[in-house]
């Protein structure tokens, strides 16, 4: 047998209640895999609620808080300040949010624990819309992707605005640690996971997780769209470290977003022009973060 | 006849059992008929077992609750009928109407009884409604349910179709039309049987706040499949790309490291065939 | 035992330090500012070894607490008018969790308009969440209340959170002489959290969680039960406190000369002093009037109020908030409290004091002259002229 190439150990059981194929249920499997079973995990409202399962059960191999859908950043400050005063040695404290929470209605809570510097895991994982409510848009769903309140249609093309750039917004609150992570590469998601895990302060992982019934795509696909994402640009992995890009993930060229975008049905409404202008963002995107890396 | 009809639907999140009991509500107050239908809202996601209830009736409906002594029960998904109560409180004289590929004569009811079959996931498919995996299955069942009851007439429910099927018409109209001449009923009366309730409510004391502490594992997953993955072990390279990217953890090894499916917990996505770099991975259809 | 010269506010500080809290999260809004402007120094000069959060709105200081609490911590956070209000979806958190929190509460007006003065509407609108209420009349049992509030919170039959409030500036604002405990008799009343039902890491469990019909039930009646647990629970701990510290503040309901009275008075925090005042010098003139000091509002002391009105001919019953389309919330509280008892007293109910308006001694005088005259139904908005005062649902 192959040696692993991540950890064996499974802190997700099985038995949850994630949709076939969903990426969110294997980002959190390889999340813990990275940060082993002395992690306290807080969890706003999303789908990661649902997949849990219901009273008296629970999906996770650690312990677990529930938290309303906003202050998921306020929620590590507490977990971390109380594990603190109470001397808990050895304790990793995960904020595992959505986009929707993270991005739009707990940006503040967000930026509250990135700067009064919380000693705490903060990771997003970005299906780019409101799922566990039935796919509406958020901040981070991209232009021009259809959802049930960006519809396809006369005078409607899907959303008209672009993604909010959350690791952005995150890196300029300076954070010990920011990385990009995607399921579709499990051993550069643990290799980061790990790497957070030793360091000590605000930490950040924006976590690429394709949604199959959102995204409008067979549930066997989510490893294939991922891959796709990585490699044609739109989501390149990398990481900062005290101010310093690396980009994890260079594949030479980069492929054409068409692949990534015509996988996907939420994105079937759009024509070549629209790609174009897609495929323009997405290169300029990409050479400002070679640039990044090679500046700092 | 009996003043109310009571439909109960079960199918799977993503097959359209809701929208099913919608619309026949519409197609039958398109009849002239008194509709009330409402989804029970518990874990909902695609693939997970839902249920859906519509009552007709002549006048303005007097109830508000789910319906636990159905008139007609009608099942989107064969499957459902090993892992569901599909026919608990079904009334003497019921109907149970099933998507299945097997003729009606083979469906087993626990007393006998009125059983109807048709096979919506060929028509569907037929039509270009869903997919392989997640054929949509409702307006054929409709078609069908027009059939062999008179809770709807066919001109009502193609005129539904028309005015509330958000999108792909004509082929749902063709769909149920389908439907109502394929489906196949075979007779005897259904004994009468008591409703059981609902997982009652718990009778141990609850922990001091709600805090749960038992396993997901009791949840047995796979009844949410519709494919199930066959591992060939003569390609497979035990490379472990099946258990690496597993979102439901469903992969175990054996002593020489080859893969083992934990049947219980495979949901069916399909991503190990998919990533399985020999191939050694098939989909097969659950049986 | 030493007597200082303090606030309300630093009492509140000063209970906070002697209870050991390990965490304490607060955003500031006056006139609550300098409680936790007391805690940050107390903090920073290690006196107090505390995990001090400085959050970034009311509602992340209560998920501070919260979290924290889910962890074994004790916690203290303290807020006032628009930031309570903003905290009130974690006011269900903390209870329907059985976090046993400790809040300090400064009673300020709701804007529009803004309005910093004493009003009771931020926490009678939040009486609804399963937090346990007291309104204190002085420092000393803003004190007192801090202290005793961390007990009962953390009682295993109650494990409730409960917020201890002060009236804006007359109490806030206002320094009087205050005996403040030894940190040694304030350890023996209020030994260390016991643990129970919290998170642990490396134990696979999940606080929250989510349910069908089926077990909701359940847990809202857990929440209820306790509440209904706290009077006999609270009798025991202000008892105990009475045999240590030798103060007493009278139970949920303080009364006041009522037992041959006419005519008594329901008052709430600071106003009472001033209408124990009034009844003292009614009561010389030879009129039989006496004072209810409702001290526990949440839960509501029904049978305290049961036994009054048994005692008294008539009720009136002073609000400093109201409820727009009914009456004064205590109102409310007192008739239904009665109703299901088997006297009946007249029963009205007198508007005062909204934000910050004064509630002198002119005032109560002339709200006993109206309950012992000839009162009609409806509540009497006592601040406004007589003929634009009323205001009576039909």
């Amino acid at each position: 047998m192959a040696k692993l190439t991540i950890p064996a150990q499974e802190l997700l059981r099985s038995g949850h209640s994630a949709c076939p194929g969903c990426a969110p249920a294997l980002a959190m499997r390889l999340m813990l895999k990275g940060l082993g079973p002395r992690t306290i995990v807080s969890i706003p409202a999303c789908c990661w609620t649902v997949i849990d399962t219901p009273y008296p059960t629970t999906a996770l191999g650690v312990a677990m808080l529930d938290n309303p859908i906003e202050s998921t950043g306020a929620s590590i400050s507490g977990l971390r300040a109380a594990a603190d005063a109470l001397g808990i040695p050895d304790v990793t404290i995960l904020g595992f949010a959505g986009d929707g929470g993270t991005a739009d209605i707990g940006l503040q809570a967000l930026s509250g624990m990135l700067e009064r510097r919380t000693n705490a895991i903060y990771a997003m994982y970005d299906n780019e819309a409101y799922m566990n409510t039935g796919v509406q848009r958020s901040g981070a769903t991209p232009l021009g992707a259809w959802t049930t309140t960006t519809p396809v249609g006369e005078g409607s093309h899907g959303k008209a605005e672009p993604k909010k750039d959350v690791m952005g917004i995150v890196l300029a609150h300076h954070p010990v640690y920011a990385a990009t992570v995607n399921p579709s590469f499990p051993e550069d998601f643990v290799k980061k996971v790990e790497k957070a895990r030793d360091l000590s302060g605000p930490r950040f992982f924006h976590i690429f997780a394709p949604c199959p019934p959102g995204w409008r795509y067979p549930s066997d696909q989510s490893i294939e769209i991922g891959k796709r994402a990585t490699d044609c640009g739109v989501f390149p992995l990398y990481e900062v470290m005290d101010g310093h890009y690396h980009i994890t993930r260079k594949g030479g060229a980069l492929k054409p977003v068409r692949e990534y975008f015509q996988a996907q049905g939420r994105f079937s409404h759009l024509g070549d022009a629209d790609l174009d202008r897609v495929q323009a963002q997405v290169t300029a995107d990409w050479n400002r973060l070679v640039r990044l890396e090679s500046e700092t | 006849m009996a003043a109310v009809i009571e439909i109960r639907f079960h199918g799977r999140g993503g097959q359209g059992a809701v929208v099913a009991s919608e619309l026949l509500a519409q197609a039958a107050f398109l009849d002239g008929k008194w509709p009330q239908s409402f989804p029970f809202f518990g874990v909902e996601r695609r693939g997970a077992p839902v249920t859906a209830y519509t009552r007709i009736d002549t006048h303005p409906l007097g109830v508000r609750t789910s319906i636990t002594t159905p008139d007609v029960v009608v099942v989107l998904e064969p499957s459902l009928l090993r892992t569901q109560p599909v026919t608990d409180g079904l009334r003497d004289g019921g109907l149970l109407l099933v998507n299945s590929s097997h003729p009606a004569e083979e469906l087993v009811l626990p007393a006998g009884g009125r059983r109807a079959a048709v096979d919506a996931n060929r028509i569907a498919v037929t039509h270009g409604l869903g997919s392989l995996t997640m054929p949509i299955v409702n307006t054929a069942m409709l078609g069908a349910l027009a059939a062999v009851t008179d809770v709807v007439s066919m001109e009502a429910l193609d005129r539904a179709i028309q005015e509330f099927v958000p999108a792909r018409r004509p082929e749902n109209q063709a769909a149920a039309s389908d439907g109502y001449h394929d489906v196949r009923v075979v007779g005897g009366t259904l004994p009468f049987t008591p409703s059981v309730p609902r997982a009652a409510a718990a009778t141990l004391p609850l922990p001091e706040g709600p805090m749960a502490s038992e396993s997901s594992e009791r949840y047995h997953t796979a009844d949410w499949r519709t494919l199930r993955p066959v591992i060939h072990l003569e390609k497979c390279t035990r490379c472990n790309f099946c258990w690496k990217f597993c979102p439901d953890d469903a992969f175990s090894f054996d002593a020489e490291g080859y893969p083992v499916l934990r049947t219980d917990y495979c949901k069916g996505c399909g991503i190990c065939a998919v990533e399985c770099p020999p191939r050694a991975i098939e989909m097969v259809e659950e049986a | 035992m030493t007597l200082q010269v303090m606030s309300g506010n630093s009492a509140q500080s000063y209970a906070a330090a002697l209870a050991r809290v390990h965490v304490i999260a607060a955003y500031p809004i006056t006139p609550q500012t300098t409680i936790v402007e007391k805690l940050a120094d107390f903090a920073a000069s290690g006196q107090l070894p505390a995990q001090f959060v400085k959050v970034e709105s009311e509602h992340s200081a209560l998920q501070v607490c919260v979290s924290a609490s889910s962890l074994g911590a004790r916690t203290y956070t303290a807020t006032s008018s628009q930031g309570l209000l903003l905290m009130h979806e974690l006011l269900h958190w903390a209870a329907g969790l059985r976090t046993p929190i400790v809040m300090g509460v400064v009673n300020r007006a709701v804007a529009p308009p803004w309005n910093l003065g004493a009003d009771h509407t931020d926490t009678m609108s939040q009486r609804d969440t399963g937090w346990v209420q007291f309104y204190a009349e002085s420092n000393q049992e803003v004190l007192d209340t801090v202290l005793q509030a961390y007990r009962l919170a953390e009682d295993p039959a109650v494990r409730l959170p409960v917020m201890v409030t002060e009236d804006a500036f007359y109490l806030s604002h206002t320094v009087e002489p205050v005996e403040v405990p030894a940190q040694t008799e304030v350890d023996a009343f209020l030994p260390a959290r016991e643990a129970r039902a919290v998170l642990v890491p490396g134990r696979a469990a999940r606080l929250g969680s989510f349910t069908g019909p089926d077990h909701y039930v359940e847990f809202r009646h857990e929440v209820a039960q306790a509440m209904a647990r706290v009077p006999e629970v609270f009798r025991g701990v202000e008892e105990d406190y009475r045999s240590r510290m030798h103060r007493y503040h009278g139970g949920a309901v303080a009364t006041y000369r009522v037992d041959d009275a006419d005519a008594v008075l329901v008052t709430m925090g600071t106003m009472s002093t001033t209408a124990r005042s009034v009844v003292d010098e009614l009561r010389a003139e030879g009129r039989k009037v006496g004072l209810a000091k409702l001290r526990l509002f949440r839960p509501f002391p029904a049978a305290e109020f049961r036994e009054l009105a048994g005692l008294v001919d008539r009720i009136g019953v002073v609000d400093r908030s109201f409820t727009f389309g009914a009456e004064g919330p205590a109102a409310t509280e007192v008739a239904a409290a009665i109703y299901s008892g088997p006297h009946h007293p007249f029963l009205t109910n007198y508007m005062v004091g909204l934000g910050g308006r004064e509630v002198t001694p002119q005032l109560v005088r002339a709200i006993f002259d109206r309950l012992l005259g000839a009162e009609g139904p409806g509540t009497r908005w006592m601040d406004l002229p007589q003929d634009a005062g009323e205001v009576t649902h039909g």
